[in-house]
């Protein structure tokens, strides 16, 4: 019986990958200006747009008006499936991020969001970050099927039409967290294994150019050039060049743990 | 015929790979670690201060609004830097609140997780951070630690409230893993 089991994995394993249907959670952005509402990482339960405060537990979308800042309404409230973890508005959507799949909301009415996709995977998966018409999902193995081997990647996805996100290119990773974008880079967190730096040029087709294991990353924050990195050896903030290609990280200052 | 018996083994499958593999344990790999819950009691939970800066430890969450950095320290608040020279982040002040992982900022008004409330702070001065307003039982308290693929002792619900995890050398499996 267990290798029959073991033998419908291997076989879902594959129909799976032969289908490529793995798109997920949605992250931070860089083109979020830090005016008056501030930009957060990927990782993020928190979101807020003007006057609308957003937060995910780990099964709804809660909604508050912060009009008055100090006195948060409660608006409406998603029931959403479990596992959710993170949040992410950009432009007219926001991208709710599960371990079972990514909610895609029209967001035209703040405080009113309307759920236009849920799309759904088997594996568990970390957030993405969206940039012009591309989203850039990094999915994390998950412990669901033990048969499957914990593969972790990077997938890039086609959200021009966020009623049906389209994966275009997938790459593998090592144990993914946060990740962010910015022009032609997009730096992605491999947790203790360290910083990846990634060449988008073509968007479609991230190529790796740096590599910094000496560096755990949880989350981060690319802004005007300066890339906010969080991890358990502390905060680390680096210089980058988003326009130029052949660029590479320059450490500008460390706040170490203690 | 053979579409419908492939169809049978993908959902049969579905259902099986959490639950059957008794040769294999389900969870992640074990490594001789696992997270602890630390807890409190409802009181201490609410215990909110706007302290000195401090040292960071277990740096979670980031939130940058202008020259304002705001760093989560994983279950214990929130530091808030001076970021306007990121070659000399200037750590300013320290607003400890207690299972705190969530952070967001508009303006002077500072919006966290406080376990199971949502709090809103003034941090018009940074160094006297005042709370503002308190939702309690805004937000469910998640069972499990801020991590994926890892082991963790279960959480007892006699012994308090889990305020933050700490990752332990255990001898033993723990039968809870996310």
């Amino acid at each position: 019986m267990k290798r029959f089991f073991q033998k419908t994995c291997i076989v879902l394993l594959s129909g799976l990958l032969a289908l490529s249907v793995w798109q997920c959670e949605m992250g931070a952005s860089a083109d979020v200006a830090p005016g008056a509402t501030g930009v957060g990482g990927s990782m993020a339960r928190f979101a807020i747009t003007d006057n609308t405060l957003y937060i995910v537990t780990r099964q709804s979308l809660d909604v508050y008006d912060i009009s008055s800042p100090s006195e948060p309404v409660r608006k409406g409230k998603a029931e959403l499936g479990l596992g959710i973890e993170t949040i992410f508005p950009y432009q007219k959507n926001l991208f709710v991020g599960a371990n079972d799949g990514m909610y895609i909301f029209d967001n035209r009415q703040p405080q009113s969001p309307v759920l236009l996709s849920k799309y759904t995977h088997v594996m568990s998966c970390d957030p993405v970050v969206v940039q012009g018409t591309y989203a850039y999902v990094t999915l994390r193995g998950g412990v669901g099927c033990r048969m499957w081997q914990p593969q972790s990647t990077l997938d890039v996805v086609d959200v021009s039409n966020p009623s049906s996100p389209r994966m275009l290119n997938s790459q593998q990773l090592l144990s993914p967290y946060g990740l962010g974008v910015d022009g032609n880079k997009l730096f992605v967190c491999e947790g203790d294994k360290g910083l990846k730096v990634f060449d988008i040029s073509s968007p479609t087709v991230p190529i790796q150019i740096q590599f910094l294991t000496e560096v755990p990353a949880y989350d981060v924050i690319p802004y005007r050039n300066t890339l906010i990195v969080t991890g358990n050896k502390g905060l680390y903030q680096y210089r980058y060049d988003g326009t130029q290609t052949g660029t590479s990280l320059e450490l500008l200052s460390k706040i170490p743990v203690e | 015929m053979k579409l419908s018996v492939y169809t049978l083994l993908m959902a049969l499958s579905i259902t099986a790979c959490n639950t059957t593999f008794d040769e294999t344990p389900p969870g992640p790999q074990f490594d001789g670690t696992a997270y602890r819950p630390v807890y409190a009691t409802s009181q201490e939970i609410k215990n909110i201060q706007s302290l000195p800066a401090r040292a960071l430890k277990k740096p979670g969450k980031i939130y940058l609004l202008g020259s304002f950095l705001f760093i989560n320290e994983m279950g214990a608040g929130v530091h808030i830097i001076n970021n306007s020279d990121p070659k000399n982040p200037e750590n300013l002040a320290f607003v400890s609140i207690p299972a705190n992982y969530d952070i967001a900022v508009k303006g002077n008004w500072l919006y966290a997780d406080n376990g199971t409330d949502l709090v809103v702070f003034d941090i018009s001065n940074p160094r006297e951070v005042r709370l503002a307003r308190r939702i309690e039982k805004a937000i469910p308290l998640n069972k499990y630690p801020p991590f994926q693929n890892t082991y963790f002792e279960c959480v007892d619900d006699t012994k308090g409230v889990v305020v933050s995890w700490e990752k332990v050398t255990v001898s033993a499996r723990p039968s809870c893993y996310r």
